[in-house]
């Protein structure tokens, strides 16, 4: 059994520590490298979060319902690269609103870890 | 670090035929993963190049990578580029010699100022020093681009392997992505929007492939070298202007569209006065977009660098998280092409 407090929280926790007492005292290389750290642990943090809230399976199902829609169904394939191969075999209309909405789902879920700062209001 | 300062000294006092070189200062300077460049500051007596003299020595990093141009090579280019009369650092001795320092180097004069990106984007420049910048800029790029194949030196270049620079550029990224593996759709929509959309193709000419803010030295307000040179390609002329004005390297100033100094139109204009020729904004805009699907294609080479092992690196490792932003930006830029914003 995993112990309390869970890794999102010692993760929370070690970041704040590295951002408020750590970083302040470094320059340089140094505290670059701290940064990174602070960015790195940011998006892992971030990804546990978007598992709690049933990622990355709700995407997988909206870009599978999309494809069913248009008759091409995923078998055993996760759905992201069957989407990624039909586009480059031009199985879909590259101007489909709905195709763009996905796409953007997509990329919006990601960025959600990556850089949240990057998503438009 | 100073044995390899005097290496230095002593193959550059042979070369300017010096009788003593006395160091005056040596540091390794930032920037670069895959080459060193030391600055090296010299008392020279006698010989070309007398008096106190400021260098740089670029040489592969000891984990180098053969992804982009060899030193050799990159000599070659700068030197075609300063005949040319691109600001660059001019481009002194290549030492191919191993025994030497260990490693493959070239000797080239220093410029003054600084390539932080960051510092110039902020800093408080007046409307007309940002025209006068990025007209600049336009008009480097216009000199560099009188460099045309083929050149004796720079037979080492590949020429496009279609009439087309973009439609070469598009295959070769669809390899890319087959070689990566991991799915990126949005990516594979971007392609097939580059292979429908592709301008007719302007004249091949020598592409520096890597001219962005962060790549040339400023000091003030006065552009002092053009940096960075293995990337370079012969390539249409807009990929170059296409690089500098993508939303990667605006660094936060998005509505300054070269390089996050100014606007595109004043470096159209710079490019116009030097070589006559009106670029297409609109060939320059569809090159944004490639640019935004190479920078993508680079970002997921280097995180595949790093889980490989080739190279582990925390930097990396980040750099392949940014590609969901590259992402994002090409669903943008393209509907916006589209919608004619």
């Amino acid at each position: 059994m995993i112990n309390q407090p869970e890794s999102r929280d010692l993760l929370t926790e070690a970041r704040q520590v590295l951002l408020d007492s750590v970083a302040p005292e470094l320059a340089g290389e140094r505290k670059y490298q701290a940064l990174m750290i602070a960015n790195a642990m940011g998006m892992a943090i971030r990804e546990l979060e978007q598992r709690e809230q049933g990622e990355p399976e709700e995407t997988d199902q909206t870009v599978r319902a999309f494809l069913a829609e248009r008759s091409l169904a995923v078998t055993s394939e996760e759905a992201e690269p069957a989407l990624a191969r039909v586009i480059r075999e031009r199985g879909l209309d590259g101007a489909d609103p709905a195709l763009r909405a996905v796409l953007r789902r997509l990329t919006e879920a990601r960025l959600r870890i990556n850089n949240p700062g990057y998503l438009k209001p | 670090m100073s044995a390899l300062a005097d290496t230095f000294s002593t193959f550059i006092a042979g070369q300017s035929g010096a009788r003593s070189a006395r160091v005056i200062d040596f540091d390794k300077l930032s920037g670069g993963a895959i080459q060193d460049n030391f600055g090296l500051t010299l008392e020279l007596e006698g010989g070309t190049r007398p008096g106190i003299q400021e260098f740089v020595v670029r040489q592969d990093a000891p984990s180098g990578v053969a992804e982009s141009l060899s030193r050799p090579q990159e000599f070659r280019v700068l030197e075609a580029a300063f005949k040319a009369g691109v600001t660059t650092p001019e481009p002194l001795w290549l030492c191919e010699d191993t025994e030497i320092s260990g490693q493959v180097f070239y000797v080239m004069t220093r410029a003054a100022g600084s390539a932080s990106p960051r510092k110039l984007v902020k800093a408080d420049f007046t409307e007309e020093q940002r025209r006068n910048i990025v007209r600049r800029l336009g008009a480097e790029l216009a000199r560099l681009h009188t460099v045309k194949p083929p050149q004796e030196s720079l037979q080492f270049l590949a020429l496009p392997d279609s009439d087309n620079p973009a439609l070469s550029r598009v295959a070769l990224y669809r390899r890319y992505l087959e070689e990566i593996g991991e799915p990126h759709p949005v990516l594979e929509w971007a392609l097939n929007w580059l292979e429908d959309h592709a301008p007719e193709p302007g004249p091949t000419v020598l592409c520096h492939c890597d001219f962005r803010t962060g790549n040339y030295m400023m000091d003030d307000d006065q552009l002092t070298a053009v940096l960075d040179w293995e990337f370079a390609a012969w390539s249409d002329p807009c990929e170059d202007l296409g690089w500098l004005c993508c939303r990667s390297w605006r660094f936060g100033r998005d509505d300054r569209e070269a390089g996050g100094i100014g606007d595109k139109q004043d470096l159209l204009d710079g490019y116009r006065e030097v070589s006559g020729v009106g670029l297409d904004p609109a060939a320059v805009s569809y090159w944004e977009v490639m640019a935004l699907v190479r920078w993508a294609m680079i970002a997921l080479q280097q995180a595949g660098r790093h889980m490989s092992g080739e190279q582990r690196s925390l930097e990396l490792a980040l750099t392949g998280r940014m590609v969901a932003q590259m992402e994002i930006d090409l669903l943008n830029q393209i509907e916006e092409l589209e919608d004619g914003r």
